[in-house]
């Protein structure tokens, strides 16, 4: 009980009170029965086991809640906290994507970037005149908005992918209903 | 049993259960003990996710003796998953059956 307490402490009080009363009414129940308290810690599992799966299912729920680049890699770590094939077909695909998309962001970032330099050296350099500048500007911003925005979108599809993702993978761990 | 069995079957048999009377956790651990030797701990995991994903909700009620108790009720949506899974599992096992018999005719 008391190590369950402790594997839990990243959760807010109300939360963890919660799922912590289920688990010191089973106990209360086994005493009454006459179940002596180590029969009836062994009957519940591992304590370890337990605060990984509650905690994997407060994770998601909390990413589907609010889908940020923290919350669902809390997600994804707290997956593979359940095992050696999360690690494999998780965490890697994760990583992979994600960086792909930091990439993308970077392209759009640096898009913008380009356009303040072509007005810049459109006003004081010998490159080309002003109005050249302002239309390069122009064009380089459009693509980096349009890119921008392609990312975004793409981030969020991800995301509620990895979500969908996680839940399904953790009912076939657990030999749930897949 | 096998237990590959009773993992599948765990999550229909705490919503059947808790749709003719709300139930508190331990009830339902050892009314599902009673009919087939069970792992206890994997009840509590489950009905926490049942609840997060909206088909029960849950409330406190005094008990004659002890502390109070917590009740686990079908919402309506649960009940609908329920009706669901129910007739699912009757086209299955009806699928399986027919399969046994005229493997071992």
């Amino acid at each position: 009980m008391g190590e369950l307490n402790r594997l839990l402490t990243i959760v807010p009080e109300h939360q963890r009170a919660e799922w912590l009363y289920d688990y010191e009414l089973h106990f209360r129940m086994a005493a009454e029965n006459g179940i002596p308290e180590e029969q009836a810690a062994a009957e519940l599992g591992d304590p370890r086991l337990i605060a990984k799966e509650l905690l994997l299912g407060y994770r998601v729920h909390q990413a589907e809640d609010n889908s940020t680049v923290v919350s669902v890699s809390r997600a994804v770590f707290a997956t593979v906290g359940l095992g050696f094939f999360n690690l494999v077909f998780v965490l890697g695909p994760f990583i992979a994507v994600l960086g792909v998309l930091i990439a993308l962001w970077a392209v759009s970032g640096a898009l913008l970037l380009v356009a303040a330099a072509c007005i810049w050296e459109g006003y004081r350099g010998e490159m080309f005149s002003l109005p050249q500048g302002f239309s390069l500007a122009a064009v380089s911003c459009g693509l980096g908005l349009l890119s921008g925005a392609g990312t975004l979108s793409l981030s969020r599809g991800f995301f509620s992918m990895t979500l969908k993702y996680l839940r399904f993978n953790t009912r076939l761990v657990r030999g749930g209903r897949a | 049993m096998n237990v590959q069995f009773k993992k599948g079957v765990l999550e229909i048999c705490v919503l059947a259960l808790a749709s003719r009377e709300d139930r508190y956790g331990y009830e339902l651990a050892v009314k599902i003990s009673e009919k087939f030797e069970l792992a206890v701990g994997s009840i509590y995991p489950l009905l926490n996710r049942l609840t997060q994903e909206g088909y029960f909700s849950t409330y406190l009620r005094e008990s004659s003796e002890g502390p109070p108790r917590k009740y686990y009720r079908l919402t309506p949506e649960g009940a609908a998953y329920m009706r669901h899974l129910v007739l699912e599992w009757h086209d299955f096992t009806r699928a399986v059956n027919e399969i046994i018999e005229e493997g071992i005719r």
